[in-house]
């Protein structure tokens, strides 16, 4: 062959090429990008990790199963480290790859973020539940009720299933926003009309020993304890006060301490870290839990099984909590493809408004529906309390919505 | 009063555990001058590898104490042999440097398996009542993890006077050529001070880990939270970091029990430790029984 034809031959595999590459991705559908960063190690990775899991998992089911017909999800999965340097630059990456919707975790990062929510106006879930997330923001949505209706919902346990008197209330919180969040929120329900007493607000640090806190608590009469933080304190105090035989075994036992807590301080992890000394701890959250059947809770462990997950990830609420954030983009985008919009970062945001009344978004990992709307940006409204019963979460009562949240707005 | 006592009991308990955790710093500090800062990932390792033994391989947690005790031993030795015994001789400043090089390959490693982002906990093996006398309470686990401080301070204690071995340790420590010239292996005395910081460590790391939970986040961290008591202390004195672990404790508990929740304050068990540390060392700059060294030109 010489060196004409051998030219000649080239144009034409090139031309080919050409010419059936736009068919071939025609035919692959269109990529939709989506960026996710948050703690698979360092601090807080434990609740980090299976949440990563669940978000893979689900988009993975969702390219799987043809979900979006021909389209696909790619969803870039970083690793910051609880770093918000970190956070801050996974997510400028994620924009320059041309991402157009973005979850977030810690509440850090997303109030360092939340300028540059605004500028880019892109949809944003963190994993973070802080109410204060919300403020001078249009482009965060919490998935579930905030720390302070998750708090609050816990003090209108207590005051309903007090007996005698008004109940004396300490709140042992984390030494950050996260922590702090709820406080002022639970102070306000109390101005609000609340019966209880907040006698006092513990922020706890690296303790071996709770004994000199439990007492003090114990002696300022004392008898529930909120906590807003993370398990591994929890689980030091629980085990302090069951080793102290301080704890009540009995919901509001008179001379002894009922533990409760918020989302992070709850679920298999707490039961982990903490053995025996967990039996009577009161959880809520708005994620369903999976030692009790629902539909929710086997698509969540049949997920699992098909992605070849452990039996702790498969079982773990933040495995859930993954899973319904890639469930709620992943329903956005499939609406806004339905009305034949396209799938950019301001039809993805107009979709979310418009999640609410009876296009309210029901994922069955949790307890209630998702809304959304201008003016509400936390998703799932409803609570459901468990208490760890025989070493496992077990439901006491059936879902409710605190009723201080709208009181105090 | 009993209150009072209370607080008194639980500020030895939280104090002789520091004084345990911090005891592996010294130990390398006081043979080699220098500071591990991966010790607490040391620690977290003791602590998996005695819920490995006990949970996974079945064997009695009493023993997976012991055998985690020597398994960190042998571990911490040959980190000594592979990555510090080329730097003798090196600045102290690159020596700690690589201490902190390998904090990160530990996290690393451990990041790799699930002990890095699940959380564990010893099954239950003492009873569950707490031992009570005239008002004053404590746990089982409290008093096991007391008992084994204390046991390994005085074995410690004992090695370093009475043993042949510990007494080159320190002439090591005093002046490594003149250790040295007397026929002392100085890389043999390091590689000892390290495995014996490691089982050191393990002995922490199953103590902790039945207090707190296994977590690694917490569990590693202690490295950190123990420095002000080997600083305290005197970096290179057991018996400082008895001392300055068992004042600190009380520090806490004291400053918990009496003054949080008081005249608006909070976490001044958290702040008070390094409140007081600050002072002493404004009059003992070398801690509370550091060698104040004079070199004479």
């Amino acid at each position: 062959m010489n060196m004409n034809n051998k030219i000649k031959w080239m144009f034409l595999v090139v031309a080919v090429f050409m010419v059936t590459l736009p068919v071939h991705t025609f035919a692959a559908g269109k990529v939709y990008k989506l960026g996710l960063s948050l703690a698979i190690t360092g601090p807080t990775s434990d609740a980090g990790n299976p949440y990563a899991k669940g978000v893979e998992d689900y988009f993975n089911f969702v390219n799987d199963t043809k979900m979006l017909g021909e389209d696909k999800i790619d969803c870039t999965i970083r690793d910051d480290q609880y770093n918000n340097d970190i956070t801050k630059r996974n997510f400028e990456d994620f924009m320059s790859q041309g991402i157009v919707f973005y979850l977030n975790y810690s509440t850090g990062s997303t109030l360092a973020l939340k300028k540059d929510f605004e500028e880019e106006k892109i949809a944003v879930i963190p994993a973070s539940f802080h109410a204060g997330n919300l403020i001078d923001s249009n482009y965060i949505f919490l998935p579930i009720a905030s720390y302070s209706a998750q708090a609050i919902g816990l003090a209108e346990y207590i005051v309903n299933n007090h007996k005698g008197g008004t109940p004396k209330v300490a709140l042992f919180i984390h030494p950050s926003a996260f922590g702090r969040g709820p406080v002022e929120d639970v102070q306000k329900a109390v101005s609000a009309g609340l019966k209880m007493e907040i006698i006092e607000v513990v922020e706890h640090g690296k303790d071996l020993d709770n004994t000199a806190m439990l007492q003090r608590l114990l002696s300022k009469g004392v008898q529930y304890v909120i906590s807003q933080t993370v398990q591994s304190p929890v689980a030091t105090m629980l085990k302090d006060a069951a080793g102290l035989g301080l704890a009540a075994k009995t919901f509001g036992e008179a001379g002894k301490l009922t533990f409760l807590g918020c989302h992070y301080t709850g679920g298999n992890d707490l039961v982990a870290l903490a053995g025996p000394a967990a039996d009577n701890f009161y959880w809520t959250t708005s994620y369903i839990i999976t030692n009790e059947p629902s539909a929710g809770a086997t698509a969540q462990l049949d997920l699992a099984k098909k992605y070849n997950r452990d039996e702790k990830a498969a079982n773990s609420h933040n495995y859930a909590n993954g899973m319904m954030v890639a469930q709620v983009a992943t329903e956005v985008i499939k609406r806004a493809k339905a009305k034949g919009k396209e799938i950019n970062k301001a039809n993805l945001y107009e979709e979310m408004l418009a999640m609410n009344g009876d296009k309210a978004f029901s994922p069955g990992t949790t307890v209630g529906p998702v809304t959304y709307s201008k003016t509400d940006h936390a998703g799932v409204d409803s609570l459901q309390l468990y208490v760890v019963k025989d070493g496992a979460f077990k439901s006491a009562g059936t879902p409710f919505i605190p009723v201080y949240t709208g009181k105090i707005k | 009063m009993s209150y009072f006592f209370q607080l008194v009991v639980s500020g030895i308990v939280v104090g002789s555990i520091y004084a345990l955790s911090a005891l592996g710093f010294v130990l390398i500090y006081k043979s080699s001058r220098v500071l591990n800062i991966a010790h607490g990932q040391i620690i977290a390792a003791g602590a998996f590898i005695t819920y490995a033994l006990t949970v996974m391989v079945g064997i009695p947690i009493y023993f997976s104490f012991f055998i985690s005790m020597v398994i960190t031993f042998f571990l911490a030795m040959s980190v000594e042999r592979i990555f510090l015994r080329r730097l003798i001789g090196e600045p102290i400043i690159s020596v700690i440097m690589v201490t902190i090089g390998l904090m990160s390959i530990i996290d690393g490693l451990i990041y790799l398996t699930p002990f890095g982002t699940e959380n564990f906990s010893f099954p239950s093996f003492l009873p569950t009542t707490p031992i009570s006398v005239g008002g004053v309470s404590i746990s089982w686990t409290q008093m096991v993890g007391v008992l084994v401080t204390f046991a390994m301070i005085g074995g410690f204690t004992w090695f370093f006077k009475k043993s042949t071995i510990g007494i080159s340790m320190r002439a090591v420590s005093d002046d490594q050529l003149a250790a040295m010239s007397i026929g002392i292996s100085v890389p043999r005395v390091f590689g000892l001070a390290w495995a014996m910081a490691g089982l050191s460590a393990a002995a922490a790391g199953g103590i902790l880990g039945n207090i707190t939970g296994i977590n690694f986040d917490t569990l590693h961290s202690f490295g950190i939270v123990v420095f002000p008591v080997v600083i305290l202390g005197g970096l290179d004195s057991i018996l400082g970091a008895v001392v300055a672990g068992i004042i600190m404790g009380l520090i806490q508990q004291f400053a918990s029990g009496y003054l949080d929740g008081n005249w608006g304050l909070s976490g001044t068990g958290e702040i008070m430790p390094y409140v007081i540390l600050l002072v002493i060392l404004l009059f003992k700059p070398h801690g509370l029984f550091g060698i104040h060294e004079i070199e004479r030109v």
